[in-house]
């Protein structure tokens, strides 16, 4: 049984092509590995994850490695996922984070609790969990985390787009994979969490793509919108369960609020998005 | 073992393998749905009559005697809670998550877009701890992300072999009914038919949440009826079918099955089912949502069988039906139907140890041939299943 498993993983790996591996328990004297390395692809992460495997595959997921690690009485999941670009990485990481606790200078971003740590580098999501959950692990982890830093290939800034959604009252910022704001218009973009309501940023290919995707919201919303003298179109509603809106197009743009009490605050605060967009 | 298909049996999608009754019942909801359609896309039919209220079609989940909308809803990838509160004024009423997608957040985000409705609604969620301990730590933390009280449905999540399953796994299901915290205990596979045996005989759970699609064979199909028969809930997951999943919108097949109607057609089938009692499809917006919502207003159609065979059409090369039309075929005596329900058990439920322990327990004469050692297969599969590569495919990963 056991051949056959160390077989069967020697399989997946050669055909996970280009998977990197570097994982070893040894980043961290006193940690030894326990079991074999484990390796994923889209076709077999429900194998791993399960239901969960869903939330990957929805973010460009391409391939994972893995590797447990073990002192004492204390066992450490370590996986890396690449998951094909930076920004999908970045937005892996922001769907997983708690968003109650502060992101730490990990990578493109990270966070560090007590028996988690999560971060992404370049196009790699880094998931380093404490699996039965026990005593304060942080120290370890963030042990872990700085021999693997160096060795993941890519950048270590988070995504221009963050930095356009004004600061004031932000909670949380993430890449929304499909679907903004529940909507199949609006296909693949950026939503910051405010105290009150909700900012988007979806980048189209071209102006004239944008312009389609504007035309289609305002069929959408039908007679509900009043035009908003903003950017190079835009429009202002109140709408049942995304309550005043705003949408607005600036070249290849299409941002604006959501969720706020009405259309005016949306216009005011999709005016300061605006002026921060490039 | 359930599900060892023997004899003949040919899976039709036109004409279903049992008498489809029409289990539901179709119920207009007066004023769920006021301000139903601000958001509907012009080309889009809603699941509603043209001044009326959306179309809901229920059923009682098992003997745990609750009534659920044959649609349900799968929250893992859906990324605006304004759906979800939608779906939930719009009448759905059982939603699905779990303790590990996105590291908790999604019950978070279930539990603030439910809000004051949860108590009128279903909520089920998941813990894959291996422990008692650790699933009762992980309810805990599930129910303060949720914001609730209690689940209604807590399942033991992923449980593909009986063993996997230990007994104080069980006891955490039952202290945490005692304690209220639970009404029902559940058990998710991706692999009912292992476990279906087990499932009755032990007859721990009130749910079980299995893979159920227009795409399962044989075995899947007992199973399902198996567990159904004692009066065990069955809840539906992967209901558009494997082939679907990782078909995303920036795909351009995405559209195309969607212009086609190839995914609500695929639900649809799902519903003609009556020992399925409710299904939760993953949502990600309000399109999705209505789409969903019309599998509950309209029959399956010759029109969908139409659709899905198509579709069958494409994964035919792959999909063992078991109809047994091979059995005796294979000029080295190779037990072809036996071989593919075994390469089944790797390349469908993902078994793969299992599969390899069913390959080695077949006699060496068996174990020991290479079908590329054939200059031509005598095997013609009925239904156009490539048999020679299939069983290459099973040799060189069991033998």
């Amino acid at each position: 049984m056991k051949s056959f498993l160390l077989f069967w993983i020697s399989l997946v790996a050669a055909a996970a092509a280009g998977a990197q591996d570097y994982l070893t328990c040894s980043f961290v004297p006193g940690w030894e590995q326990s079991g074999a390395k484990r390796s994923f692809t889209p076709d077999n992460l429900f194998d791993y994850r399960d239901g969960a495997a869903e939330g990957y595959l929805i973010f460009s997921f391409a391939r994972m490695q893995g590797i447990d690690c073990k002192s004492g009485g204390v066992t450490l999941a370590i996986d890396v996922s690449d998951m094909t670009d930076a920004d999908s990485a970045y937005g892996m990481f922001a769907a997983n984070r708690d968003t109650s606790q502060p992101i730490a200078k990990i990578g493109m971003g990270g966070q560090l609790l007590s028996q988690s740590l999560l971060f992404a580098k370049g196009r790699y999501f880094v998931e380093i969990v404490e699996t039965e959950g026990g005593i304060d692990q942080t120290t370890v982890l963030q042990s872990f985390a700085d021999k693997m830093l160096p060795l993941l290939e890519g950048r270590d800034t988070p995504p221009e787009a963050l930095q356009w959604f004004p600061p004031e009252n932000l909670i949380s910022e993430r890449l929304v994979p499909e679907s903004v704001l529940g909507m199949k218009i609006l296909k693949r973009g950026y939503v910051a969490k405010y105290a009150r309501g909700q900012a988007f940023v979806v980048i189209e290919d071209s102006p004239g793509a944008a312009a389609d995707t504007m035309q289609k919201l305002r069929a959408r919303f039908g007679a509900a919108i009043t035009p908003t003298m903003l950017g190079d179109e835009g429009f202002s509603a109140k709408v049942q369960y995304l309550d005043g809106i705003c949408v607005f197009r600036k070249g290849r743009y299409v941002a604006g609020y959501a969720n706020l009490p009405d259309a005016s605050q949306a216009a005011a605060r999709s005016a300061q998005l605006f002026a921060r967009l490039p | 073992m359930l599900g060892a298909p023997k004899g003949r049996y040919i899976m039709s999608l036109k004409t279903s393998r049992r008498d489809f009754l029409s289990a539901g019942l179709m119920v207009p909801v007066a004023g769920a749905a006021s301000n139903f359609g601000l958001l509907q896309s012009p080309d889009k039919r809603p699941a509603k009559a043209a001044d009326g209220p959306a179309k809901l079609d229920y059923r009682v989940l098992g003997s745990t005697g609750v009534r659920v909308t044959t649609v349900g809803f799968g929250c893992m990838i859906t990324s605006d809670p304004s759906v979800i509160e939608r779906a939930a004024d719009v009448g759905i009423n059982y939603f699905d998550t779990a303790r590990g997608y996105q590291h908790g957040n999604n019950e978070r985000m279930v539990g603030a877009a439910l809000g004051a409705r949860r108590k009128q609604l279903i909520l089920s969620t998941k813990s894959d701890s291996g422990n008692k301990a650790s699933l009762l730590k992980d309810l805990e933390t599930s129910l303060a992300e949720l914001k609730t009280d209690y689940v209604d449905i807590w399942y033991l999540h992923g449980k593909d072999k009986p063993t996997e399953i230990r007994d104080d796994m069980i006891e955490a299901q039952q202290i945490a009914r005692q304690q209220g915290k639970i009404r029902f205990a559940g058990m998710s596979t991706h692999a009912l038919p292992l476990m279906a045996e087990w499932t009755v005989q032990k007859r721990a759970f009130d749910v079980v949440l299995t893979v159920c699609n227009f795409a399962i064979d044989k075995s899947m199909d007992d199973a399902i009826a198996a567990v159904a028969k004692t009066g065990t809930g069955v809840v539906g997951m992967k209901v558009m079918a494997g082939g679907f999943r990782d078909i995303k919108p920036s795909n351009p097949l995405y559209s195309k099955l969607q212009r086609d109607g190839a995914m609500l057609a695929a639900l649809k089938w799902v519903l003609k089912r009556p020992d399925m009692h409710t299904t939760i499809p993953s949502m990600t917006d309000m399109d999705q949502l209505d789409e969903n919502l019309r599998a509950m207003a309209e029959p399956y159609s010759a029109g969908d069988d139409k659709i899905l065979s198509a579709h069958l059409e494409q994964i035919r090369p792959l999909y063992c039906r078991f109809c047994g039309e091979c059995d005796g075929a294979c000029a080295k005596g190779l037990p072809v139907a036996d071989m593919l329900r075994i390469l089944t058990y790797a390349d469908g439920y993902r078994q793969f140890a299992l599969a390899r322990e069913r390959f080695q327990e077949l006699p060496v004469q068996h174990t020991s041939v290479r079908c590329g050692d054939c200059a031509e297969c005598t095997v013609q599969c009925p239904h156009g299943v490539q048999v020679a590569e299939r069983l290459t495919r099973a040799q060189e990963l069991f033998a």
